[in-house]
């Protein structure tokens, strides 16, 4: 065990005990993760889990972790050491993951259409033309994504927003046990990014899917994931919002003096680095 | 005009590469991969004139030296090959090459222009074999790919979040692109590929919204300009070539207009869906 690894507040085992017992529940476990990029440690004998249908939102500052340790999911990295395993079994017409990268250029001049851009999505390995099923799985990945309007609009004309919509439905047409979101939110207005998350919320109840959202809004994050994740560079911390978001959790992942107010409801941290103490609105 | 074996030839030919161009041509231009294939062309060129040297059939050195380069392109990363230093250098390199070996054989100078700017009604009986063959193995190749090619192409990002073999899938393309390409010089030579490679593609991304529908109009496009290159070069003599990048000039062109057109026309179409 990691001496640096902060456990969150709530005992860890139970919950890992669940997990293994009712393995299938669990669409993810991932355990003791190491990894070094460029000869520095990134991740740290990270070890968490996630249950079929959780939302789990992740948070941390910049250059934490959060997009690497998403690569190590999906198996573009290979961790150092630990083990990841998706308990769920993939059934034909369905894939264990859907991944929404961060940042993601599109060509202006691109041609295709929303519809069109979904429909590369489809999770048929070989076969070159649509069936009936294919179109009405687009349809209904652009029906949940909330992007039904957009089918035939071109691709690279979308706005931010829209366009989010549209990745969306395409990581959502592959049928996916698990979606990762990386940063979803960002770039959107605060009404775009309230939908936004409440489109993702739907989705995982209807659909039974676990999703694990990076983001840098901790309202956001507070108002729909069930647990967060919370990684620093060298700590994280894993719990329900309210066993993360404390004070003394934060100081000890930050390592420094880290303050953590409620006002009205809303969450705030502020971070003191020395010597000006700055507000950090993750 | 059609009872001539020679036309007969050219005209088969000059129809299949322009299929198999303009299907491939769409991905070309999506993979921004235009100037690769220039640089293709190049050393296709110096691989002709190498056969021409050994005294072998054209399309063996067309072949040999661009599958080579397919392989050395997608080894080192097409990023690197992107770079316009890197094509400048490599294709001069290539072009030198092939002058060399030109001037080492003896009949250097019809080979050169037929190699360099094409001579689709120079096409023997055993040409068109030939060129029936490497065409229907790239198009069954690249409908077996087609799905995960298209969605590495147009969305690159998409296809790496969905796990996709995306670096076999760039050393694939550059395979049919080398295949490709060879074929192309035999019809519009070297120096001109990019006539029916990526002008057709280029105006059927005006044309239409869908992938499908796009490589038809691409294909079109170049096999029209092959027919109407062939048809005009017949009754005035000047050559083939020249017509056929005379028309995909203007198909691209007009497309372009039209396209421009319709946006203004109708700002979107109605979200609906048959
Ligand atoms: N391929 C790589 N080689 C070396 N270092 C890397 C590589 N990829 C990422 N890193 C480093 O790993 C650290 C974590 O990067 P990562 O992208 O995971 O951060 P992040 O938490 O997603 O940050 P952000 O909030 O800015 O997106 C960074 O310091 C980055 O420089
Ligand atoms: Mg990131």
């Amino acid at each position: 065990m990691n001496p640096l690894a902060v456990i969150s507040p709530a005992p860890a085992s139970p919950r890992a005990e669940r997990a293994t017992e009712t393995a299938t529940a669990a669409a993810l476990i991932a355990q003791h993760i190491d990894v070094h990029l460029g000869g520095r440690s990134i991740l740290n004998d990270v070890s968490f889990h996630v249950d079929s249908g959780e939302f789990l939102g992740i948070l941390g500052p910049n250059g934490a972790g959060k997009t690497t340790l998403f690569r190590v999911l999906l198996q573009l990295i290979k961790p150092q050491s630990g083990s990841i395993a998706f308990p769920r079994p993939v059934e034909a017409g369905h894939t264990a993951i859907g991944y929404v990268p961060q940042a993601r250029q599109i060509d202006p001049e691109l041609p295709l259409h929303a519809w069109d851009f979904v429909a590369l999505g489809l999770p048929h390995a070989i076969r070159p033309w649509l069936n009936r099923r294919d179109r009405a799985s687009v349809q209904a990945a652009l029906d949940l994504a909330g992007a039904a309007q957009l089918a035939r609009k071109s691709i690279g004309r979308l706005s931010g927003g829209e366009k989010q919509r549209v990745f969306l439905a395409q990581a959502l047409v592959r049928n996916p046990h698990l979606l990762l979101l990386d940063e979803p939110t960002s770039n959107l207005d605060p009404g775009a990014q309230e939908e936004m998350a409440a489109v993702i919320d739907r989705v995982r109840r209807e659909r039974n899917i676990a999703v694990l959202l990076i983001s840098h809004d901790v309202n956001l994050v507070n108002r729909y994931a069930d647990r967060i994740l919370y990684l620093t560079p060298r700590h994280y911390a894993v719990g329900t919002v309210d066993e993360v978001m404390q004070t003394s959790v934060l100081q000890r992942l930050y390592g420094s003096s880290v303050d953590v107010l409620r006002v009205e409801g809303k969450l705030l941290v502020t971070i003191s680095s020395d010597p000006v103490p700055a507000i950090c609105r993750h | 005009m059609l009872h001539y074996a020679f036309m007969q030839h050219a005209f088969l030919a000059g129809t299949l590469v322009a299929i198999m161009s303009g299907a491939i041509g769409v991905f070309v231009i999506a993979r921004n991969l235009s100037f690769i294939a220039h640089t293709f062309s190049h050393i296709g060129f110096s691989g002709a004139a190498f056969s021409v040297l050994a005294g072998w059939n054209p399309i063996g050195g067309l072949l040999l030296f661009s599958i080579a380069s397919a392989f050395a392109i997608g080894g080192f990363g097409v990023k690197l090959f992107r770079r316009e230093v890197t094509i400048s250098v490599v294709l001069s390199l290539f072009l030198g090459l092939g002058l060399l070996f030109l001037s080492m054989s003896a009949k250097k100078a019809t080979a050169m222009t037929a190699l360099l700017f094409g001579s689709v009604v120079g096409i023997s009986r055993d040409n068109v074999i030939e060129i029936v063959c490497l065409s229907a193995a790239v198009l069954v190749v690249f409908a077996f790919f087609y799905k995960p090619l298209k969605f590495d192409s147009f969305d690159p990002a998409g296809a790496q979040a969905a796990r996709l073999p995306v670096r076999l899938l760039s050393i694939g393309f550059l395979l049919l692109l080398a295949v490709a390409v060879s074929e192309a010089i035999l019809i519009v030579g070297a120096l001109l590929v990019f006539t029916l490679l990526t002008a057709p593609a280029a105006a059927a991304r005006h044309m239409t919204h869908s992938v499908a529908r796009m490589m038809l109009w691409s294909a079109a496009f170049g096999v029209l300009g092959v027919w109407g290159g062939l048809v005009l070069s017949y009754y005035t003599n000047a050559p083939v070539s020249f017509y056929i990048t005379a028309l995909e000039t203007l198909f691209y062109f007009a497309a372009l207009s039209w396209g421009r057109l319709r946006e203004r026309r109708s700002p979107e179409p109605a979200a609906s869906r048959a």
